[in-house]
């Protein structure tokens, strides 16, 4: 027993012998960093003396994965060069992860210089404190004057402040359709819902699926329901997510109503809730499917695989009265969102800095270059790829358009954003009715609560 | 032996490095989920204690009993077609007519050790509705029993099941079939001499011998179902709708998508209560004494 005892004591002793100099470390390791902090404080001051920048080493934790996103990033970088030499960015690719990767580096205390942020993001951070208020930079660095005022929404969030440099604008949800395949079918484009209910029996009868949806990804189911809500609620989702309104009201019952009468005449295709982009794409792409939804950045893609047979559709109305209404409350919107800042970030001032001037850049990357005029900020280049037709078309609508509403990504309660997410693609289901889906819903709605 | 086990420093000495990472590793997080589930928290602010009320709201959640019911079925499926296709596949692997025994022992176990991702895209491509391979298979047999199978809510998670029982079939063979082996041969002698049937001699004397294998093989086929997650994460994302959840799937959803993490810590907690009781249930029913031959 004495022994035990001894043996237990002598590894008390070995354990706190290594917790102690661990702290002995830990504490050595924070006068160095006192140090370290110290020498930077000298060096901002000799920087204000002589004028002359030191290098800075910033983390960024931003979108990288497909041309649109990579080339306005890196035509962003390399105009910072030029600006601002000193300034070297390590950049950490953002993972497609609902912002987990994210959140996780802000409840350890390891939160990027700069970070993308939607509103979510936003909504959360702004909570604990993990994001910068740019109110004061909007105006020093003269962001706001470079702002378009349709796109001031994208700027400032509801309580009034900035959080994010924002680069993008108002984007849309669309409906697409191959002209030739209604044209070989003798199919009207529908205005109205009949006219959907015809054009669906017309090409189930011709072996073509009348509408094509990447189901498995959430949001475009979402999108859809959307589309159908503002026919008779031109701010749709939007307005369920501010708890103005209940998922009962006519407008969003008789949405559902109309997806699952669709739905089950054969609108969508085979087992349309498991098909990722790639799959669903390749339907229209192929002029297997005559309609296509996705977001305006699907134009590119669409215009480059079927060139002058592709176009977009405004959204069918109940009758043709509530078409011409309605014709111009657009599913889809911009939201607060763009480089973001962490309050924790050595030089505050310099990091804002950097932020506004990414996206700019980025914003004038992709309108100059990616034929895309949905942005935020005012560019005063000139364009180099010319817009194709589709997007022709949609830019000469922007100054038409009434309303929009939002993206699933744009909602800025999250537990709404589960739920009709969730509740949306089970409409799709077709075994799956109005009165469960307001049900789900009813739930998770703000005003709810 | 009784003297080695007199000596209790060197028991210390060694369970210590292990005890020591079970606790850090294992029993620290579990507390600290059980002691979580009790707080109003989003994984980033301090929080607010709130007693019980994730356990009320748990309670109140349709979604909640969709989960606990998909977990069961997944358990019920994997459970019977692992350990029932696994005992068959171990008793013919253990006979010696059956010919190329080596190459069925390896062919087995292949799936085991393949990514889950790489067997969930190859089921994704046989279930698919439109050109998958089952509803080809019926298609050429002239059957209009063409199905969605991943895409109605009655059929998913039935599907996914059977991807995981496919998979992880192979493991419980292996067992089996190591079960099997330490059977002495001494009392299958005995069973031909007595004039025993090859299947009287595997139920009479076999399966009651392998009692503890079956345990092991029971535990970890039922909690494994239980807490499935990777297959539908990958399949199906929880849809359509949310009719392939499970409670660590709800546990995901709350904390990461909604960010509800005391919610999320709720669900878990459950969960491992959930795997608590079956296992405890098993132990108490199958091999409660130790077989030694």
């Amino acid at each position: 027993m004495k022994k035990l005892a001894i043996t237990v004591m002598s590894f008390c002793m070995v354990f706190l012998a290594a917790c102690g100099s661990a702290g002995n470390n830990e504490a050595a390791n924070n006068t160095a960093a006192n140090e370290g902090n110290k020498e930077t404080a000298t060096n901002a001051a000799e920087e204000t003396k002589t004028e002359e920048a030191v290098p800075v080493k910033l983390r960024i934790y931003a979108q990288y994965a497909d041309d649109d996103t990579k080339l306005p990033y890196d035509y962003a970088v390399a105009e910072l060069k030029k600006e601002m030499p000193n300034v070297e960015l390590e950049l950490e690719v953002q993972a497609q992860d609902d912002g987990q990767k994210l959140k996780t580096y802000a409840a350890t205390g390891n939160l990027p210089d700069i970070f993308q942020a939607g509103l979510d993001i936003i909504t959360t951070f702004k909570k604990s404190g993990n994001i910068l208020e740019l109110d004061s930079y909007v105006d020093s660095l003269g962001f706001r004057d470079k702002m378009y005022p349709s796109t001031m929404n994208t700027l400032v969030t509801d309580d009034g402040h900035t959080y994010a440099f924002p680069y993008a604008g108002n984007e849309f949800a669309l409906l697409y359709y191959n002209k030739e395949l209604f044209e070989q079918n003798n199919v009207k484009v529908p205005t109205t819902y009949d006219e959907l209910m015809a054009a669906v029996t017309a090409f189930n009868a011709a072996g073509i699926t009348p509408l094509s949806i990447f189901a498995k990804e959430k949001w475009p189911t979402v999108a859809l329901f959307d589309m159908f809500v503002t026919r008779n609620e031109p701010q749709g989702i939007q307005k369920l997510d501010k708890g103005q309104a209940s998922i009962s009201d006519p407008a969003y019952k008789d949405a559902a109503d109309k997806i699952v009468e669709l739905v089950k005449a054969g609108m969508l295709p085979k087992g349309a809730t498991n098909l990722n982009y790639d799959q669903a794409a390749a339907l229209f792409h192929q002029g297997k499917a005559a309609m296509f939804l996705n977001g305006q950045w699907e134009i590119a893609e669409s215009t480059k695989q079927l060139g002058d047979k592709a176009g977009w559709m405004y959204i069918p109305g109940v009758d043709a009265a509530n078409y011409e209404a309605s014709k111009y409350a657009f599913s889809g919107g911009g939201g607060p969102g763009g480089y973001a800042v962490n309050p924790d970030t050595k030089d505050k001032d310099l990091t804002a800095k950097v932020a506004a001037f990414l996206s700019l850049k980025y914003a004038e990357y992709k309108y100059t270059e990616r034929g895309n005029p949905l942005v935020a900020t005012k560019v005063d280049k000139a364009i180099v790829t010319e817009y194709p037709p589709m997007m022709q078309q949609l830019s000469d609508d922007i100054a038409k358009i009434t309303s929009t509403t939002a993206f699933a990504w744009g909602l800025s309660d999250a537990k709404f954003k589960a739920a009709i997410e969730d509740a949306s693609q089970s409409l799709l289901t077709g075994a799956y009715t109005t009165e469960q889906f307001i049900s789900d819903v009813s739930k998770a709605v703000p005003a709810a609560k | 032996m009784n003297k080695f086990l007199g000596n209790k420093t060197a028991i210390l000495l060694f369970i210590l490095p292990a005890l020591l990472l079970y606790t850090v590793m294992v029993f620290y997080p579990i507390v600290q989920t059980f002691f979580r589930s009790m707080y109003e928290w989003d994984g980033l602010t301090e929080g607010t204690f709130i007693w019980f009320d994730n356990y009320t709201r748990l309670f109140q959640d349709s979604l909640f009993f969709t989960s606990v019911k998909n977990g069961l079925i997944f358990a019920i499926i994997i459970t019977v077609t692992q350990i029932g296709i696994g005992s068959i596949l171990a008793f013919a692997v253990a006979d010696a007519k059956i010919k190329g025994r080596k190459i069925l022992r390896i062919s087995f176990f292949i799936p085991v050790v393949l990514s889950i991702t790489v067997v969930c895209q190859l089921w994704l491509s046989i279930y698919n509705g439109e050109y998958g391979l089952i509803n080809k298979i019926f298609e050429i047999l002239g059957l209009e029993y063409k199905q969605d199978w991943l895409t109605s809510s009655k059929s998913a998670i039935i599907a996914i099941a059977f991807v995981n029982a496919w998979q992880y079939m192979g493991y419980h063979f292996a067992l089996l079939l190591a079960g099997v082996k330490s059977v002495p041969e001494q009392y299958m002698e005995a069973a031909r001499i007595d004039g025993a049937t090859k299947l009287q001699a595997i139920l009479k004397i076999n399966i009651p011998m392998m009692a503890e294998t079956y345990k092991f093989c029971l535990v970890f086929a039922i909690t494994g179902g239980l807490n499935a997650f990777a297959n539908m994460y990958i399949m199906t994302s929880g849809g359509p709708g949310t009719s392939t959840y499970t409670l660590t799937y709800l546990m995901y959803r709350s904390a990461f998508r909604v960010g509800e993490f005391g919610y999320g810590s709720a669900a878990a907690a459950i969960l491992v209560i959930e795997c608590l009781i079956a296992t405890l249930i098993i132990n108490r029913l199958i091999a409660r004494e130790r077989i030694s031959y």
